[in-house]
C-alpha cells in the first residue's frame, strides 16, 4: 500500500527536475516577487467562473438555510426567530438520532460492496478483451435510467407475492421474506438497488484512473518475478488512492444523502425502517412545513459529513501516491 | 557487463513467458473472465428486461399478466403515442440542449478550476478547495427553496438561463473529479514544457489536456448523463410545455388516475436511446493515451 521499493518504480529517473527547476529561493527579489504574483492572479483567473457559479447559486443559498435554521417557518408567512430552538428539538428527539443512525447504517451496506465491486470491474474490463466496450455500456446502463421509473421496476421485483425475486427464490424452496415491507429487510433492499445502479458508475472513474498508470511499471514488476496479485497492490492501488480518495469522499456524500430510491419505494416505511436522515429532511419541510427545523437538520448532516471527509483526507494524505517519477 | 546484459535479457525472456502463460490457460482465463461480465450483465439489464416487457404491453396486458411474462401480441403503440400524443420529441430536444450546454460548460470552467487547484500556487488554494467540497455536503432538498428565490428575483422562472445557471459554471463535483486527475500527472511533463518557455495556457492546452482524454471523456459521461437524467431542477424552475424535458414529461404518466405503466416504460426507453449511443462513442476514449505511455 506504501511507496514502490526504490529500485522498482523509479527506473534511474532519479531527482532531475530538482536540479533543472530554479527553485523558489534561488530567483529572490522583485521580479521573483512579481513572477508569482502574476502565476496567482491567473489562477485566480481560472477559478473566476466557477467561483461565481458557487457564491450565487451555492454559497448564498446555503447561507440562507444556516440562517433559516435559527428560525420557525412554514414556508409561508413571517419567520419567527427561535436561537438554537430547532437544535435542541432536535437532539432530545428520537426521531432525528434513529434516522442518523439509519443513515450511518446505510452508508456501511452501500459503500464496500460498490467500490469492490466496481474496482473488480474495472480491472477486469481494463484488459483487452473482445468486446469490451459493449461491457463497459452494459455495466453503466443501470446508472442511466430514469429514477422514478427503476424505482417501480424494483418494486415489482421485490414484490412478495408475485415479485421475481421472491419467485426465483422460491423454485429452490427458499422462503423468502416480503422485502420492502419488512423493517429488517427493506433498507438493505434499498442499498442493494443503489449497488445495482452505482456499481458501474463508480467503475467509470476506476477505468479513468487506470489509464493513467504507466504500463512500463507492470513490465518492470513481472521481470521482478511479482505475480498479478502483488502487482495490484504494489503499482495499482498506490497508484489509484486520487481515484480511490475521490470515489469514497463522493459516494460516502451520496449514500448519506439517500432521497430518490427511499421516496419512490418505500416512502420511509414500513413504520420508519428507511426513514434516512435526508427523506427526514424532505418530510419535514415539504410535508409538516417545517422549513426551519428541516434546515437545521441539513446543517447538522452537513456538518457530520464535513468530519467524515476531514478524516478521510487524513487518512489518505499519508498514502496517496501522486507521482511514482 | 555482457553477463549483466544476457541475464537481463533471459529475465525478460522468462518475465515475457510467465505474462503470457500457456494458450490454454489463456483461454481459460477468457472463459473466466465472460462468465463473471456475463452474469453481471444479467444482473444489470434484468430490471430493463421487466421494463421492455411492460413497454411492449396493452394496459389490460399489464394488468392481467406477471411483469416478467411475454407480451401477447407485442404492440409498439405505446411508442408510438409517446412520441406523437405527448409531444416527447420536443421533450428530447429541449433535454439535449439543456444537457448539452452544462456539458460543455463542465469540461470548460471544471477544467480550467481543477488545473488552479492542482498545478497552481496562490494564497488560500486548499481553503478554497474545501469551500468548494463542503457545499457538496449540504443536502439539496432545502438550498433549492432559496436557490429558487435567488432566480425569481432575476425574472428567470421559465427561461433557458434560469434553467442552465446553476450548473453551466463548473461544480464542485466536476472540479473535485478533474482535480484528482490532475495531481497525477508527471510534474516533469509540465517543468520540460516550462523550461522551453511555455505559459500556462501553454501547458494546459498543449500538455495537460492531450493526455487527459479518457477523464475528460469521464468527466463528459458523468455531466450530461445526470442532466440529461436531472428531475428535481427542472420541475422546480419551469412549468412551461417550452422547456418540458423527458423526465417531468415521464413523472407526469403517474398520476391521481393511476399510473399508465406501460407508456412510462416506453418514454423510459426513449430517454434511455440517445445515452446508449453517446455512452458507447464516449467510453472508447476512456483508453491510454499514447503521450503517457510513450513517457517513459
Amino acid at each position: 500500500m506504501q511507496q514502490l521499493g526504490p529500485d522498482g518504480a523509479n527506473f534511474g529517473q532519479g531527482t532531475t527536475s530538482a536540479a533543472i527547476i530554479p527553485q523558489p529561493g534561488l530567483l529572490r527579489g522583485r521580479r521573483q516577487f512579481k513572477h508569482e504574483r502574476r502565476l496567482a492572479l491567473q489562477a485566480y483567473a481560472f477559478l473566476l467562473p466557477s467561483f461565481i457559479g458557487l457564491l450565487a447559486f451555492s454559497l448564498i443559498p446555503i447561507l440562507a438555510v444556516a440562517v433559516l435554521s435559527l428560525f420557525r417557518w412554514g414556508l409561508i408567512g413571517q419567520p419567527t426567530f427561535i436561537g438554537l430552538g430547532n437544535y435542541a428539538q432536535m437532539f432530545s428527539s428520537s426521531s432525528f438520532w434513529h434516522s442518523l443512525l439509519l443513515t450511518l447504517y446505510y452508508v456501511l451496506l452501500n459503500i464496500p460492496m460498490q467500490t469492490i465491486f466496481a474496482l473488480l470491474l474495472a480491472l477486469l474490463l481494463n484488459q483487452k478483451i473482445p468486446g469490451r466496450g459493449i461491457f463497459r455500456t452494459l455495466f453503466v446502463v443501470p446508472w442511466m435510467a430514469t429514477a422514478v421509473a427503476m424505482g417501480i421496476v424494483w418494486q415489482w421485483i421485490f414484490d412478495p407475492q408475485y415479485g421475481t425475486l421472491n419467485t426465483f427464490l422460491g423454485l429452490f424452496h427458499i422462503a423468502a421474506p416480503a422485502w420492502l415491507s419488512s423493517t429488517t429487510w427493506a433498507l438493505p433492499a434499498i442499498a442493494a438497488v443503489n449497488i445495482w445502479q452505482y456499481t458501474g458508475y463508480n467503475m467509470l472513474f476506476f477505468l479513468a484512473g487506470l489509464q493513467g498508470i504507466p504500463p512500463d511499471f507492470y513490465e518492470a514488476a513481472s521481470l521482478d518475478g511479482a505475480n498479478p496479485v502483488q502487482q495490484f497492490f504494489a503499482i495499482t492501488l498506490p497508484l489509484l488512492t486520487p481515484t480511490l480518495f475521490f470515489v469514497l469522499v463522493t459516494d460516502v456524500i451520496g449514500s448519506a444523502q439517500v432521497f430518490d430510491t427511499v421516496y419512490v419505494m418505500t416512502q420511509g416505511g414500513p413504520g420508519d425502517a428507511t426513514s434516512v436522515l435526508n427523506f427526514n429532511i424532505f418530510r419535514q419541510a415539504f410535508e409538516f412545513f417545517h422549513a426551519g427545523y428541516a434546515s437545521a437538520l441539513s446543517m447538522v448532516l452537513f456538518a457530520i459529513l464535513l468530519i467524515i471527509t476531514l478524516l478521510q483526507a487524513l487518512f489518505f494524505r499519508s498514502r496517496t501516491v501522486y507521482d511514482l517519477s | 557487463m555482457t553477463s549483466v546484459s544476457t541475464e537481463l535479457a533471459s529475465r525478460k525472456a522468462v518475465a515475457i513467458e510467465r505474462q503470457a502463460g500457456t494458450p490454454w490457460r489463456r483461454i481459460s482465463g477468457l472463459v473466466a473472465a465472460y462468465i463473471i461480465l456475463i452474469l453481471g450483465v444479467v444482473v444489470s439489464l434484468f430490471p430493463y428486461f421487466l421494463a421492455l416487457m411492460t413497454a411492449l404491453k396493452t394496459p389490460n396486458q399489464v394488468f392481467s399478466s406477471s411483469a416478467w411474462s411475454l407480451p401477447h401480441p407485442a404492440t409498439l403503440q405505446n411508442f408510438i403515442d409517446v412520441v406523437t400524443k405527448y409531444n416527447f420529441l420536443d421533450f428530447v430536444w429541449h433535454t439535449l440542449i439543456f444537457a448539452a450546454i452544462l456539458t460543455i460548460g463542465q469540461l470548460i470552467f471544471s477544467t480550467l478550476a481543477a488545473y488552479a487547484f492542482a498545478r497552481m500556487q496562490f494564497p488560500g488554494r486548499d481553503q478554497i478547495f474545501w469551500l468548494y467540497l463542503a457545499t457538496l455536503m449540504v443536502p439539496n432538498i432545502v438550498t433549492l427553496i432559496p436557490l429558487f428565490l435567488i432566480l425569481k428575483t432575476f425574472d428567470l422562472v421559465n427561461t433557458w438561463p434560469g434553467l442552465v445557471l446553476p450548473f453551466v459554471l463548473g461544480t464542485p463535483f466536476g472540479i473535485f473529479l478533474m482535480r484528482q486527475f490532475f495531481m497525477t500527472i508527471p510534474r516533469d511533463l509540465e517543468n520540460a514544457a516550462r523550461i522551453d518557455g511555455a505559459g500556462t495556457m501553454q501547458i494546459l492546452f498543449q500538455v495537460i489536456l492531450p493526455i487527459s482524454r479518457p477523464i475528460l471523456a469521464t468527466l463528459a459521461i458523468i455531466t450530461f448523463v445526470p442532466a440529461w437524467n436531472n428531475f428535481t431542477w427542472p420541475l422546480i424552475i419551469t412549468d412551461t410545455n417550452d422547456l418540458r424535458v423527458l423526465t417531468v414529461g415521464i413523472s407526469a404518466f403517474q398520476s391521481n388516475y393511476g399510473t399508465q405503466w406501460n407508456l412510462m416504460m416506453a418514454a423510459g426507453f426513449i430517454a434511455l436511446g440517445p445515452l446508449l449511443i453517446l455512452f458507447f462513442l464516449f467510453q472508447k476514449h476512456i483508453v491510454r493515451s499514447i503521450h503517457l505511455s510513450g513517457f517513459k
